[in-house]
């Protein structure tokens, strides 16, 4: 795994003093988490003619996208579909891509995993570092370089769509928004890696991790917004988890959700998180009861 | 000539033999395969059906017309798929390690072997899926048989196969400059999302040139398109004829593409 051959130096470091020093207080843990951050961020920009091209083309399910919205509304007849209009539906697509931004976590449950079943997870057990701890800062490496290199395509993208919006939210709500996308990041993290750890148990998790991921394409609302769909369909998903993931962020944003039901929602999406959080450590602790450290 | 198309046609006869020999000794691993697959087009469905609850047509498509356009894009992303994504998608990671060098010294054709050595048995049921989705599709229209329109659907269908299969060719090429790091697969689920739905969707102001872009400068819109029309909607021998001058027009770029970039080959690390 590449952040971690590039990491090699600084394990060796901690190896060497980590026995005789006492436990690190926070700051040192601070500076061995940002130095994570650092050689992630590195390694995400070593590739950056095929990031490119992967942006542009990431444009072009959004451009299908709007024209088969923009084909079902004329078929239909109707302005307003499941409490939608035409511009808000488009609105709503395009915001669940900034909510997808923060909540995917490509490579995330597989790779741990992989570490599982290759024996590699023996370097988290050996060195003082948090395997949770280590992803969650690579992690966010991550996201930051892909959030600031997508930053400009994005805008761009955002600025030819504007007459889909009608200008940005209230303070209240864009903080409201704020809140909702970095919890969206933390459920879809634990969620992800909760999956992961179902590794310990079996050793072949991806096609696994396929089914979750195709449902919870459909399930989270990145598809469409589920006050499309037919009752009970609508209500039920909106009880689960994987709506923070995509829907509920976005109509945070449009302003379909206010007041005193959206400071529930914001709970109920940092419980979700915590939820999560708690089920990952928990699955972590019992799967490292069974592991046996085969090869690596 | 002949000889030659026999070899290969064996020699991917006993590929196939093997990695299906492979693929059973993991049947569980088969079987979830598939059944994403399933679940896949089951997600698709209830997307449909959830929008066609509110609309009669699409685009001028009528829900049946539009669902056999659905099927047919799943059986034909489902034969690109099976023979050829998962070896594409290997060919980056080849260039990165230099063990590309392997596959060059064999004494066989290259794009053969880089684009055919794997087949992915888990998606070759999609082929089937979407036949049925196209069977059912037809017997809502009250479809009447006719010879001349399945004859161009097959035709338009395998000349579709061909038209995806030199993009990906083209995409994969790329990556012997670009040493990619992203997969393959998601750049190809990206570009192939514009096979996914109706041409004729792309009408208006900006969206109309952008439709002719991609039908007359970079085809991708013709993959499933004018089968999926040349069944049940108008059969317009213009669209067929110029669908099969793209799949060998096509087919020679992404080969000639292919081996300018094979020429970049620097073999490194390996």
């Amino acid at each position: 795994m590449k952040p971690l051959d590039a990491l090699a130096p600084i394990d060796g470091d901690l190896d060497l003093t980590a026995s005789h020093r006492p436990r690190p207080g926070f700051a040192d843990s601070m500076v061995k988490y940002a130095r994570i951050f650092r050689v992630s961020l590195i390694e995400r920009m070593t590739y950056r003619s095929d990031f490119l091209l992967g942006t542009i083309l990431r444009f072009l399910p959004i451009i299908t996208t709007i024209l088969l919205w923009r084909a079902i509304y004329e078929g239909s007849g109707q302005a307003v579909l499941g409490g939608f209009n035409y511009r808000e539906m488009i609105a709503y697509l395009l915001l669940t891509n900034i909510s997808r931004l923060f909540s995917s976590m490509p490579g995330l449950a597989a790779g741990i995993a992989r570490d599982v079943r290759e024996g590699t997870l023996k370097r988290y057990l050996l060195q003082p570092l948090d395997l949770i701890g280590f992803l969650l800062s690579s992690r966010v490496a991550h996201k930051v370089a892909y959030i600031t290199m997508s930053f400009i395509p994005y805008a761009g993208l955002f600025y030819v769509c504007r007459g889909y919006f009608d200008g940005f939210p209230d303070a209240l709500t864009m903080a409201a928004y704020a809140v909702s996308l970095i919890l969206s990041f933390m459920v879809g993290f634990y969620f992800e890696a909760s999956v992961g750890m179902v590794g310990f148990w079996f050793l072949e998790v991806t096609s696994v991790l396929y089914i979750v991921m195709t449902l919870n394409f459909f399930v989270s609302g990145h598809m469409l917004p589920l006050d499309l769909l037919p009752q009970p369909w609508s209500g039920l998903l909106k009880v689960l988890p994987f709506q923070y993931m995509a829907y509920f962020p976005a109509v945070v944003f449009q302003g379909k959700i206010r007041g005193v039901e959206l400071a529930l929602h914001l709970a109920l999406e940092l419980f979700w998180a915590v939820a999560f959080l708690l089920l990952a450590k928990g699955l972590y602790r019992a799967g490292l009861r069974r592991y046996s450290a085969y090869g690596g | 000539m002949i000889a030659g198309a026999t070899r290969y046609g064996r020699m991917l006869g006993g590929l196939a033999r093997y990695t299906l020999a492979r693929e059973m000794a993991f049947r569980g691993n088969f079987l979830v395969k598939v059944s994403v697959e399933l679940l896949w087009m089951g997600i698709m469905i209830a997307f449909y059906r959830t929008v066609f609850g509110k609309t009669s047509s699409i685009a001028g498509w009528s829900e049946p017309d539009y669902f056999f356009f659905v099927g047919c894009f799943f059986a034909l992303n489902g034969v690109i798929e099976t023979l050829f994504l998962e070896n594409c998608n290997e060919f980056a990671e080849l260039v990165r390690t230099g063990d590309l060098d392997f596959l060059l010294l064999k004494p066989i054709d290259e794009q053969f072997l880089i684009s055919c050595r794997r087949i992915d048995w888990g998606t070759a049921p999609n082929l089937v899926m979407g036949a049925v989705l196209m069977a059912v599709a037809l017997v809502q229209k009250g479809w009447e048989f006719d010879p001349t329109r399945v004859a161009a659907f097959f035709a338009t269908f395998a000349c579709g196969v061909a038209i995806a299969y030199s993009f990906m060719m083209i995409l994969t090429s790329v990556s012997v400059w670009m040493v990619r790091n992203q997969s393959l697969m998601e750049m190809w689920w990206l570009f192939s999302s514009l096979a996914r739905y109706p041409r004729e969707i792309f009408a208006g102001r900006g969206a109309e040139p952008l439709g002719k872009f991609f039908t007359f400068v970079i085809p991708i819109l013709l993959v499933s398109n004018v089968p999926a029309n040349v069944m049940v909607r108008v059969l317009d021998p213009r669209m067929v004829a110029w669908t099969a001058a793209v799949a060998v027009a096509s087919l020679w770029v992404s080969r000639r593409f292919f081996q300018v970039a094979l020429r970049s080959y620097r073999s490194a690390s390996s």
